[in-house]
């Protein structure tokens, strides 16, 4: 009897922790449509970046078959459908759903999971089975060192995350040379370090600090407190958004003040702001897209090249319509690009075959609301799309770099400690 | 002389840690003590605490250090409902029962919290102003998370040891069988420990969020989950001041050994402050496999 109910209470317990992640996946794979999918955290520590691709990619799906009637292949429209699984944040997942994708409901065109480990994690399993693999969350330069054919990146790689910052600088305070950097130790902070590293080096400014901290750290005070001895003008550094944001209030709390402090992944989202109140005004933040950016049909006119998919304002309802009034942030609109991107590639190769629709990509360079895409043909590596630098500016995010993109002059040098506490706003006049 | 200001500030820092993963550890001791259930479910526990922070702070302005008695509450209830509605029926059960009805209800948790609260990351931020020690400014919110770690571990110890259900407790850990002949209601005070252990648990939440009030949300309990395993460990498994040292120890390694380890030219002194707390639990445990404070 008793041994009865020990099994009803863990069949109770296991059942309940299934139906929850699994009530908020899709599971619907029509036949006679072409299917695009992949593997999506909807749950772990990367559950907020992934429900962002996924409005992201379901705000396309419909504004591709309402407004194109899905792709065009030998003359006969066939309807786009997503299918995504969630991968809980974790690699294991991920290589299991990969697998299940290809196999099982039979995906062609994948859309590789949020962030660059998981991203790398599922790399080997499409390679096997020749599917095309378009990355949007996994930026990280080794994904695309590794020699895999079936690889493609949307946004633009983790070297390029950190050169805007630097290079704007280099433009509005040349005195400004002592930089320092601090970075998460992980796949993608690891990438970003290397090519600001590189890029502080060429623009000539000194490195007087560089280190790094590990992702299970929950104090930050001895590697700022070396940090702050080093008499920095810049700070580049960051990982993902909960260190990111632990940075900057921690920065604050031990009185460190300094020119320009650009982190990754946390100032891009409002969340940053609700969390830091004024403290956070004049952070900046590299970004892949931001609202306002301006890309659009008239500015691929202007580059030569075509413009796909829908404007600004129409991703923007679209997005809104399905995040139930939630902004888009770039996790968001980078995943709808990925999915743009296949749209029109397998229009251009009027074929479902991934390896002709992989040859047609790297003759492809257009413009879509994100911005510019074209790859590295042997690589499959972004090289067409540009980063913008974002700013919180009198409680919004601007587009502050480059100056073509700007939607405000950058604020610098950032307000202090002391006024920022005072609830000072970063208005640039 | 820098080095020394360096050394000195984050020995203190590591004080400061180490009294809150002390206070988050004592829960998981707790419990494991009387009930001799793992609970791998600790950090969603955590997790709900530094929700209640938020919101209590957000929607009401309440300080975080009543928003603990909240907490306190909310995790006694919390303790009581799992206890009566899975434990229970669990406790004679292998050990792997145990630990995957834990492990399950930690799941649930972090489920829960997400499809009620979404997955953002949440902050708030309490500016009661900093103390500047010369060596190191420390915010005061962090003062108060050392002072409250320290009354709350004291008052659970005179709980144990002068009252009459302190006693009772304690006997119920010593001999179950004898405790029950001498008319202690051993079923009532195995739902008390585990009720009190989760309070704890709870609560410690809110102080974590005075130490680190960012990046709040249903998944952040996962490597605090880790660590407390590791204090534990290093306490003594079965002992809640074996976890409240042990805490104190990983806490002053982690921070205080930065300084010196950033003296050794090319390493990366942050990662090796991690191996090094490690390797201290590892040589502890070779030279007192009981831990710090636990009985053979």
């Amino acid at each position: 009897m008793k041994g009865g109910k020990v099994k009803l209470v863990l069949i109770a317990l296991v059942t309940a922790c299934m139906v929850f992640p699994f009530s908020f996946s899709a599971m619907a794979a029509l036949p006679g449509k072409v299917v695009i999918g992949g593997p999506i955290s909807l749950s772990g520590k990367f559950a907020k970046e992934g429900q962002q691709s996924v409005w992201g990619i379901k705000a396309m799906e419909k504004w591709v078959n309402a407004t194109l009637g899905g792709v065009k292949i030998k003359g006969k429209k066939i309807p786009v459908a997503y299918k995504y699984y969630d991968d809980e944040s974790k690699k294991e997942v991920v290589t299991n759903l990969m697998e299940r994708l290809i196999t099982k409901d039979k995906v062609k065109f994948t859309l590789a999971p949020y962030s660059s480990g998981l991203t790398l994690a599922a790399a080997p399993i499409v390679e096997k089975y020749g599917v095309l693999y378009n990355s949007h969350g996994g930026a990280s330069n080794r994904i695309f060192e590794q020699g895999f054919s079936f690889i493609v990146q949307t946004l633009s790689p983790a070297s390029e995350y950190q050169t805007g910052p630097l290079e704007m600088i280099k433009k509005i305070d040349p005195s400004a040379k002592r930089v320092a950097f601090l970075f998460q130790d992980n796949e993608f902070a690891r990438a970003v370090a290397k090519g600001a590293e590189a890029k502080a080096k060429k623009l000539g400014f000194k490195v007087v600090f560089n280190r790094t901290y590990p992702k299970s750290a929950r104090d930050l005070t001895p590697v700022l407190t070396e940090l702050k001895n080093a008499k920095a003008d810049i700070l580049i550094g960051g990982g993902h958004f909960a260190d990111g944001q632990l940075l900057a209030k921690q920065l604050d709390d031990m009185g460190i003040n300094l020119k320009l402090v650009s982190i990754l992944v946390a100032p891009t989202l409002p969340n940053f702001y609700q969390a830091l109140g004024t403290m956070a005004e004049s952070y900046m933040a590299p970004g892949q897209w931001g609202i306002g950016a301006k890309y659009s049909p008239a500015a691929a006119k202007k580059e030569g090249i075509p413009y796909f998919g829908p404007t600004q304002k129409e991703f923007m309802k679209y997005f809104l319509k399905e995040s139930k009034g939630v902004k888009p942030d770039y996790h968001g609109a980078e995943a709808a690009a990925a999915f743009l991107a296949y749209v029109k590639a397998i229009d251009a190769a009027n074929s479902l075959d991934p390896k002709v629709v992989r040859k047609v990509m790297n003759k492809l360079h257009f413009m879509t609301f994100f911005g510019d895409w074209k790859i590295d043909p042997k690589t499959g590596m972004q090289i067409a799309h540009k980063m913008v630098v974002l700013q919180w500016q009198g409680k919004k995010l601007q587009i502050v770099w480059p100056p073509a993109a700007q939607t405000s002059k950058p604020f610098y040098p950032m307000l202090t400690i002391k006024q920022r506490k005072a609830g000072k706003l970063a208005i640039v006049k | 002389m820098e080095f020394l200001r360096m050394f000195s500030g984050d020995l203190i820092n590591g004080i400061i840690l180490g009294a809150v993963y002390g206070l988050m550890t004592m829960g998981l001791s707790l419990i494991f003590g009387v009930l001799k259930v793992v609970n791998v479910g600790h950090g969603a526990f955590i997790m709900v605490g530094a929700f209640i922070a938020y919101w209590m702070f957000t929607l009401f302005g309440l300080p975080p250090l009543l928003s603990a008695i909240l907490a306190l509450i909310v995790g006694i209830a919390l303790g009581f409902f799992f206890y009566y509605v899975v434990m229970k029926w669990l406790l004679e059960a292998p050990e792997l029962s145990t630990l995957l009805a834990t492990f399950a209800i930690g799941i649930f948790l972090a489920e829960v919290a997400k499809a009620v609260w979404g997955p953002d990351y949440r902050g708030y931020s309490w500016n009661v102003g900093s103390l500047n020690l010369g060596v190191t400014t420390i915010p005061m919110a962090k003062v108060y998370a050392l002072l409250s770690s320290i009354v709350i571990a004291v008052a659970l110890y005179l709980w144990f040891k002068k009252t009459r259900a302190g006693n009772a407790l304690r006997g119920v850990v010593e001999d179950k069988e004898g405790a029950r002949v001498c008319g202690i209601n051993v079923e009532g005070y195995y739902a008390l420990s585990f009720a009190i252990g989760i309070g704890l648990t709870v609560m410690s939440g809110v102080f974590i969020t005075l130490f680190v009030p960012v990046g709040i949300n249903p998944y952040m309990g996962e490597v605090y989950t880790i660590k407390a395993f590791v204090i534990a460990v290093l306490g003594g498994l079965a002992s809640p001041w074996g976890a409240f040292f042990g805490g104190f120890i990983f806490g002053l390694v982690e921070n205080g050994s930065y300084a010196i380890l950033g003296l050794i030219p090319g390493v990366e002194p942050f990662s090796l402050t991690q191996c090094l707390a490690f390797a201290i639990l590892l040589v502890l445990l070779l030279l007192k496999p009981e831990g710090l404070l636990g009985k053979k």
